[in-house]
């Protein structure tokens, strides 16, 4: 079989090579077509590289006008002259993958079939435009004689929670939604300076919603889009949660009485699909999704009105998941996210985009799959046993399911547990620096307290507070408890000043920090931190470490820390410079964080940092009765 | 007669050749091999994956360009990170990968100096650079991962605390 394929293989290139030849022979020059000059919200949008060498028109990647529409949608490309991939980068964010040769482009895990394949001119890419105008949630549209770039509404989801139904809009620009029209049982919307190819009736019977109607309307210079919502007699509409960003939600809610929802997946004794609604006519609807019991594990039955190619995809163990698009299809009914009984453990179906809808299936484990036609369209069986090579990817449509083929093992496989990622259990996680064996410290009663950061680097800072401030705040506070206690204690600095120099770099002043405790032959290091982040929601207490001799000392601290009131993020192993160099056990805590205001309020209040101090000096107690020093660990 | 066989043969073979070529085309993308991106929970330390598939390598293309293309695009694609819904720690907006270069099995990726708007703090810089190392060494061939900030090696990011200035590898955390 490896023969033949190698046989095939090099016939094709061969095959490919003589092709190529005969087009280099009749192929005209490459020509660059005509600059095309387009409006953008009141704004001339100026393409000059452009090509219709592949048939469609295309753009290269070093347009001006292309650069500019990136730049205002928070966009950017990634692609430089001998590179396969040319990758935009979306502000969703989402990446958006072309790739030279290649008609197929992904958008994040999405493969979707382009106008034609990017194609080389010189050193420069170009791209079929109307797939990366697509990206950017824009298209090209004729007023007359002249080019207009419309906005887009993209995307309509439906997503059902708690029998509360939301759809989420999302459009190229700043999305308003203004009620136009609001009765009994019906709800109008207009979406201004937007037009749209989502139009159409969908049944979503959910939440109190029966069916959505999207219109597109307007003209191609001032387009709008209306969204008429048919709503049960009790249900209400929210007003719309315009926020001036490129999303709106739309939260409706079923009246008392309402049944919860129609779009139910359960182990129903009916072996067929309950069908959500009549489909409509035009794209394939995928109109029920059912799980059952077989004979041997579950069938997930699906089904479909019309015709849909499909591509499934599963992942290897043990990560199992498996994947199902059907292209061209619309979901009729709100979306499903349920969990099920073994061999299966839960059942996910949504539109992905406004022409893709999948149904994604979470497995207990690499269990052996079917996937075949059936009268309502397709049918999943998933076997109890766990079987190994099972294929991992295979395409077709409806009716007409193609074989599954193996993937020459080109995947490579991350044989990492999500969940225990980091675990000192995996190969990969293993210590890579050894142990620092025999470390025995010449001042055995010395600790050294680091106060993170100071003088010319303030840390971070947040309401008014420097960390560096806050730190040596609490390094002088656990300075005094220890010598109280009999310790000999030596900080990094006592002063809000820089240990190695003002404005020194990073290495020079860490090194300094290390310099202290490896010279005088400490017995411990600390550091003492506050963390930050780029929103308020992360919070809690985190001690790193970064050598092996390190963890028990952490973990004795951390297990101290666990009730100063905040979170406790237990002991994080990372390669950090002040832990990892100094000769001694050492701990990074990050005692709380300045950016989420429980954590801030515990910071600056003097009874909680004095606190901390407190239970990190119980830590060193006990590591010190734990491990005495002619019995340091030394892995 | 005997003058038509000649143009006669080229077409069945630009035909067959023609054929031929579309065929495995088409069997490479129903085979795509996928790329696992990593992405780090807000507990600031596990991991979460989404995978993205990528393409078979082409004909003509090297070894060497296809791990060069692989790299380049597991790293952008970590530091875009998950979708948006997605609860994950994310490079700070604006960062891209400017490029990627893989010498032997270490991989060395050239970020934009918005990474240095990370914020003070240790949570940020783990999770975005824990991300990035395990994604880009998830493809075969790369074992670590050397950052670069516009071109410079850097003993740390500003007011950082992870060591950047030697290659990281998934055992570093």
């Amino acid at each position: 079989m490896k023969s033949t394929n190698r046989f095939i293989a090099r016939t094709g290139s061969l095959a490919a090579a003589l092709v190529a030849l005969a087009l280099y022979a009749i192929a005209p020059p490459a020509l660059a077509d005509a600059p095309l000059t387009a409006s953008y919200q009141g704004r001339a949008i100026h393409f000059t590289h452009l090509s219709s060498q592949a048939g469609t028109l295309a753009v290269g990647v070093e347009d001006p006008g292309l650069a500019q529409l990136l730049r205002g949608a928070g966009a950017f490309l990634t692609w430089r002259p001998g590179e396969r991939y040319v990758l935009i980068t979306t502000s969703v964010p989402v990446v958006v993958s072309f790739a030279i040769g290649d008609p197929r482009y992904d958008i994040g895990p999405i493969a979707l079939q382009a106008s034609a394949a990017p194609f080389l001119v010189g050193d420069e890419a170009y791209l079929p435009l109307r797939e990366v105008l697509r990206c950017l949630d824009l298209a090209l549209r004729q007023d007359g004689n002249a080019e207009i770039l419309q906005p887009q509404l993209s995307t309509l989801d439906v997503r059902q929670e708690n029998g509360r139904v939301t759809l989420l809009a999302h459009a190229g620009v700043p999305l308003h939604a203004r009620v136009v029209a609001q009765a009994p049982g019906r709800v109008e919307y207009v979406f201004d300076g937007v037009g749209t190819s989502l139009t159409g009736t969908r049944q979503v019977n959910a939440g109190g919603v029966r069916a959505i109607e999207v219109v597109a309307a307007g003209t191609v210079r001032a387009p709008s889009v209306s969204l008429s919502v048919t709503l049960d007699p009790n249900a209400t509409a929210q007003s719309p949660q315009n926020s001036g960003a490129r999303d709106v939600a739309l939260a409706f809610t079923a009246g008392p009485g309402a049944p919860e929802s129609v779009a139910a997946v359960g182990a129903s004794p009916t072996p067929e699909p309950e069908p959500f609604a009549t489909p409509p006519s035009g794209p394939a609807a995928i109109t029920g999704v059912t799980v059952t019991p077989g004979s041997d594990g579950i069938v997930v039955s699906i089904a479909v009105s019309g015709s849909a190619p499909f591509e499934w995809h599963r992942l290897r163990e043990p990560d199992n998941r498996f994947w199902i698009d059907f292209s061209n299809a619309q979901l009729q009914g709100a979306p499903i996210d349920r969990g099920a009984d073994d061999p299966l453990q839960s059942v996910r179906v949504r539109q992905i985009d406004p022409s893709t809808v999948r149904v994604a299936l979470s497995l207990a484990g690499p269990k052996a799959l079917a996937i075949e036609p059936s009268s309502q369209g397709m049918q999943i069986t998933i076997g109890s046993q766990d079987v190994a090579d099972e294929p991992r990817s295979g395409s077709g449509s409806v009716g007409s399911v193609v074989a599954a083929e193996q993937n020459g093992g080109e995947v490579t496989p991350a044989p990492l547990d999500q969940n225990a990622a980091g675990s000192s259990e995996s190969d990969d996680s293993a210590w890579k620096f050894g142990p620092h064996n025999g470390y025995v410290p010449t001042d055995p009663r010395l600790i050294v307290i680091d106060p993170g950061h100071g003088g010319s680097d303030p840390g971070t800072q947040h309401g008014g507070v420097s960390e560096a401030t806050l730190t040596l705040d609490m390094a002088k506070r656990l300075r005094a408890i220890l010598v109280d206690r009999g310790w000999k204690v030596k900080l990094t600095h006592d002063t809000n000043v820089d240990v190695y120099a003002p404005n020194d770099s990073a290495h020079d002043e860490l090194q300094a920090r290390v310099d202290v405790a490896n010279k005088a032959g400490a017995r411990l290091f600390v550091s003492i931190h506050a963390n930050a982040y780029i929103n308020p929601g992360p919070y809690g207490t985190t001690t790193y470490i970064s050598k092996p001799e390190d963890l028990p000392f952490g973990h004795i601290v951390a297990a101290q820390l666990e009730g100063d009131g905040t979170k406790d993020d237990g002991v994080i192993k990372a390669h950090y410079y002040v832990t990892y160099h100094t000769r001694m056990p050492a701990v990074l805590i990050e005692t709380a964080f300045l950016t989420n205001p429980n954590d801030y309020a515990l910071l600056t209040d003097p009874a909680w940092r004095e606190k901390v101090a407190q239970e990190i000096a119980d830590g060193i107690a006990q590591y010190a009765r734990e491990y005495p020093v002619a019995n340091q660990p030394a892995q | 007669m005997r003058s038509l066989r000649l143009p006669v043969l080229v077409v069945l073979l630009v035909v067959v050749a023609a054929g031929t070529w579309y065929v495995i085309s088409s069997r490479g993308s129903r085979n795509a091999p996928t790329l696992p991106v990593y992405f780090t929970k807000m507990d600031g330390t596990s991991l979460g994956r989404t995978s993205v598939s990528l393409r078979p390598p082409l004909a003509g293309e090297s070894a060497a360009e296809h791990l060069h293309n692989t790299a380049l695009y597991a790293a952008v694609q970590a530091v875009a990170g998950p979708p948006g819904d997605v609860q994950a720690i994310r490079f700070p907006p604006g960062t891209r990968v400017l490029g990627v270069e893989v010498n032997g099995s270490t991989a060395t990726v050239d970020l934009s100096k918005d990474v240095e708007n990370t914020p003070g703090g240790s949570f940020g810089e783990t999770g975005e650079m824990k991300a990035l190392v395990y994604t880009v060494t998830g493809v075969a061939g790369v074992d670590a991962v050397q950052i670069l900030v516009e071109g410079n090696r850097l003993e740390t990011l500003p007011g950082g605390h992870l060591e950047i200035d030697e290659p990281l590898h998934r055992s570093d955390w």
